[in-house]
């Protein structure tokens, strides 16, 4: 069977039209800080729908962590704020209505970097912090009032001083507690800039309702999120709210929780009919970022090597709206950590609200930005004690039996199988001359806690449906459900149909991120089939959960059910007049457990590694006043299938192992492994991309 | 909004002159783009996807090429890559090869877009471009054509319908300077043309239209690194490069004298024999 990708039959949401439905555009703020003062509409022929922010201000906010956004801004945050949405029957008098509606504004002060958010006398982007009540905000949030701080996250391990007062302020939090047995130490600040997911397919959607009930079909990763948070705006009981997610032309984050479904759902409530809203290229780039990040990190270790301390910060640019970057700041604050061993850690990690737009989910889920610091940390201790980056790393690398500094006791680890394998690939010589060369190695959690569900239909053709919430976003996660189903089924994975997740059909699950889908749905399809058989009717129902969670105010507990574990490793060269890098080998090694589709496994690893390149070598957004500069896909590049010569990956499997999620693990090892090659020849790189200029910058001269 | 699409060289200039307003669409790889974006709006078009004759490729004098003639046909083509080496290099290292397959010469001269990269080796080729109009004919030279950003000096009535490259022009080189994908454009592109004992030099993709200062390049003493080092420090010096996404302008002018240095020790005595005395 052809995949139905290359036959083009599949429909995407952006493909999709409904009869009688209008189309929506938007009006944006052309300011980062700025409240709207009026809306001249008079030029907008009269079969157009208007709505304002007075209009659904009654609708109150939402947000899945911090309930902070309104479905249209009455006061703008970000360049590219949604301001007022129109409606017409078709396209080209929409666009026309948006060109012609004038609005006028109030500027107001506007912060984009994280750390000057944090100054005291810094603009606040929002006036308070809200903690939403929807079940994405699973964790407790720690907003810190009358600062741009909407979360922030601690680890303390037993040890250290613990429940000291927040102080947001970079200079003044310099503690050192931990370190006095550290012989030596180092202490580096780093930083990694805003990026743009750069899914194909743009976000697109279609909203109606039917007898005062909400029906949305969109591409997102979270229809039992959205389907919860569009309930909450618009005043229904969940199982009011119909969400239908046909696979999507990619994501990597992107779509996720609430992005434009709102406004298409407000629109569609006062026209009575289907609205349709979809992006252009240049609105995905203000519509959601990854998080630009500075991440510092002091390490302590004896003179021989050993890890004795590690002290983290990260400031973490959420933009004008927390969305989940909340999560993000807990996820970055402990995989800054890494699979090591430690006497003490402390870790302070905040969310930071400034005028950019709003960052959120993204592949690597906050383990990129602090990976990139605290492997690049490593090499700056293996070089000032003098031992071989691979043989430090393997001296302190944790293993079965150990204890994370969340108190959780490692198991099913196997760093120094991957990291031995990713230096082997780029021929590492052991206490050699490894110049040009770099590796990396890291740790990245899983959501938790988090539950799945799924329900299994025998038909009568003899086939079977599966019943799943987890959504296509290119990855093949329909047809690794079909194969695990089959497998447990006995019986071929063409006999097993897995339809798109439709809220109204299909029981819930947490959400399709964090590489868990696979793991999680292959656990939930075993409880499944086994009901199926001793149900003795034509319907099985598995149900799995797991528990867990950290405590945010001392990081303890349980910060992931099982871990994606991964290394890197790389050889490159640099023109040292130009600063122009070349990659001569790039390879990622990752743990797999078991492997459930190969092919697709090997192409999640290529996927996440060609990312990773983009987010070394080039991948930036650079704004100007907070406005973006270069919108489109010429003035932005993302690697082209040039760029990804030197990929290599191996895939670290066990016979009998649970399945481990492999969406991202080889993103975040990747540029440290760059940098730390880079570094070999001279260099001292801290921040990304390495774009030539950047690296002619951060040569050390001659010694 | 009006689309017309002529089938003959001499309807095109006609349609032209009666909708002087009208945007040209060649390959589309510009155009497209600039309206996806909003950035260009026009009422009339005028495809010449249709007209024959501008796909034309003849290499028995001069090098001719139909102003519709691909960048991957020119790529491709085996007698340009025998007979004009530094056209097929140029037209080679084109975004990719999707692009290449739509963008045409006549295109990206019309476009005048300072990141490409044939105008730079064009210039330095001494090619030319036959503009006609339902006035006649003009012979303009690359050099003169380009005139600042999206700028030329077509008339409002003409369109490009040839471009020429003259004979013999072996020794050259052309260098590309990325700093992003492998796929972009320029940060700082050099074409050289050793040619009649006089050296062309130009730099592209810096600046609103191609730099080049024949002061500088009447001084080259062939295989002189001194030389080609001062010539490459004069054209940092006079150049003024603009700042975007490929590199700040203090990159740029430290690349230029670094490239051009490069482009000039590439030009070795032994690359200038003449491939006829080569055995």
């Amino acid at each position: 069977m052809t995949d139905p990708r290359i036959r083009a039959s599949i429909r995407y949401p952006n493909d999709l039209t409904v009869p009688g439905m209008w189309h929506a555009r938007l009006v944006r703020s052309p300011h980062a800080s700025a409240r709207v003062i009026s809306i001249d509409t008079s030029f907008v022929p009269e079969a157009v729908l208007v709505l304002t922010p007075s209009d659904v201000e009654p609708l109150g906010r939402y947000g899945c962590q911090i309930s902070d956004q309104y479905v249209l801004a009455g006061v703008a945050r970000h360049v590219g704020d949604p301001v007022v949405a129109v409606a017409a029957a078709d396209e080209a008098t929409a666009r026309e209505a948006a060109n012609l509606i004038e609005v006028s504004y109030e500027k107001l002060p506007a912060i984009f970097d994280e750390r000057d958010a944090l100054r005291a006398d810094a603009p606040l982007v929002h006036d308070s912090h809200a903690v939403s009540d929807s079940d994405s905000a699973y964790f407790g949030l720690r907003p810190l009032a009358d600062t741009n701080v909407c979360h922030r996250f601690r680890i303390r391990t037993a040890d250290l001083p613990q429940g000291e007062p927040y102080t947001a302020d970079p200079e003044s939090d310099d503690h050192a507690e931990g370190f006095d047995a550290a012989q030596v130490i180092v202490d580096e600040t780093f930083r990694m800039p805003a990026v743009q997911h750069v899914a194909m397919e743009p976000h697109a959607c279609i909203a109606s309702w039917h007898d005062g009930k909400l029906e949305v079909t969109t591409g997102t990763q979270t229809p039992f999120n959205m389907r919860q948070d569009l309930a909450g705006l618009f005043g229904l009981p969940d199982t009011d709210v119909r969400i239908i997610c046909p696979p999507m032309g990619g994501s990597f984050g992107a779509k996720t929780f609430v992005r434009t479904e709102a406004i298409a759902a407000a629109l569609a409530q006062h026209l009575d009919r289907p609205v349709r809203l979809a992006l252009d290229r240049d609105e995905e780039f203000v519509t959601l970022t990854r998080h630009a990040a500075t991440v510092r990190i002091r390490l302590g270790a004896t003179r021989d090597g050993r890890f004795v301390a590690k002290r983290i910060w990260c400031w973490v640019n959420t933009g004008a709206y927390a969305d989940c970057g909340p999560g993000v700041a807990m996820k970055m604050g402990y995989a800054g950590v890494g699979p090591y061993r430690f006497d003490h850690v402390a870790v302070d990690s905040y969310c930071i609200y400034t005028n950019l737009p709003p960052a959120g989910a993204f592949r690597g889920y906050g383990a990129a930005q602090s990976v990139w610091a605290s492997e690049r940390v490593t090499d700056l201790m293996a070089a000032e004690v003098g031992i071989d980056p691979v043989e430090l790393r393997r001296q302190n690398l944790l293993v079965d039996g150990d204890v994370f500094c969340t108190g959780e006791t490692m198991h099913d680890v196997h760093f120094e199988e991957l990291l031995e394998d990713a230096a082997r690939a780029v021929d590492w010589q052991p206490g050699g001359d490894n110049r040009g060369k770099g590796v990396a190695v890291m740790l990245k959690g899983m959501q938790t806690p988090s539950k799945a569900e799924v329900g299994i239909r025998r038909l009568d053709d003899g086939h079977y449906e599966v019943l799943s919430g987890t959504t296509e976003m290119g990855q093949g996660s329909a047809k690794a459900i079909a194969q695990l189903a089959a497998d447990l089924l006995g019986v071929d994975a063409d006999q097993v149909e897995v339809p798109p997740p439709d809220t109204d059909r299909v029981p819930y699950d947490t959400r399709t991120t964090s590489s868990r889908s696979t793991h999680m749905m292959g656990r939930a399809l075993e409880t499944a089939v086994e009901d199926l058989k001793n149900s003795g009717s034509d319907y099985g129902h598995g149900r799995i959960a797991n528990d867990g969670g950290l405590d945010v105010d001392t990081g303890q507990g349980i910060a992931s059910s099982h871990w994606h574990q991964g290394a890197a490793a790389a050889a490159v060269e640099v023109d040292d007049e130009t600063g122009v890098l070349t990659l001569r080998s790039v390879h990622a090694s990752s743990y797999a457990g078991r492997v459930v589709n190969r092919a697709a496994a090997e192409l999640q690893q290529e996927g996440s590694m060609i990312m990773a390149i983009g987010t070394t070598l080039f991948e930036e957004l650079t704004f100007d006043q907070g406005q973006v500069v270069g919108p489109n896909l010429s003035d932005y590049n993302i690697p082209s299938a040039l760029d990804c010569a030197a990929v290599s990956q191996t895939i670290l499997e066990i016979e009998g192992a649970e399945v481990h999620g492999l969406g991202e693990t080889a993103l975040p090892p990747v540029p440290p492994a760059i940098g730390n090659a880079l570094a070999t020849l001279g260099f001292r790189p801290t921040e990304l991309p390495l774009t030539p200029e950047r690296v002619l910058g951060c040569a050390e001269g001659p010694s | 909004m009006t689309w017309m699409a002529p089938r003959t060289v001499t309807e095109a200039v006609e349609l032209k002159a009666e909708h002087p307003d009208a945007t040209l669409v060649a390959g589309g790889t510009f155009v497209g783009i600039l309206t996806r974006q909003g950035l260009l709006a026009s009422d009339d078009w005028i495809s010449l996807q249709n007209v024959r004759e501008l796909r034309e490729l003849s290499t028995s004098s001069d090098l001719a090429l139909g102003a519709m003639v691909t960048h991957r046909r020119i790529e491709l083509d085996p007698d340009i890559a025998a007979g004009w080496p530094g056209v097929r290099s140029v037209f080679a290292v084109v975004a990719s090869p999707r692009v290449r397959n739509a963008a045409t010469i006549g295109g990206v001269l019309g476009d005048a877009d300072y990141a490409s990269d044939p105008p730079a080796m064009l210039v330095a080729l001494d090619a030319w471009v036959e503009a006609l109009s339902v006035r006649g004919l003009r012979r303009i030279p690359v050099a003169d054509l380009i005139l600042g950003h999206y700028q030329t000096s077509l008339e409002e009535d003409e369109l490009i319908t040839r471009v020429l490259v003259p004979r013999g022009r072996y020794h050259v080189t052309y260098r590309k300077l990325r700093t992003r994908s492998r796929e972009d454009r320029p940060s700082v592109a050099v074409a050289a043309s050793f040619h009649d004992g006089r050296v062309s030099v130009v730099v592209g993709a810096v600046a609103d239209r191609p730099q080049v200062f024949p002061d500088l390049c009447a001084t080259w003493v062939p295989g002189d690194g001194a030389s080609a080092r001062e010539i490459a420090t004069g054209y940092a010096d006079r150049i003024q490069p603009i700042s975007d996404n490929r590199g700040s302008a203090t990159y740029r002018t430290r690349m230029i004298a670094v490239e051009v240095r490069r482009a000039l020790d590439t030009l070795t005595p032994a690359v200038l024999t003449p491939p006829a005395a080569r055995t």
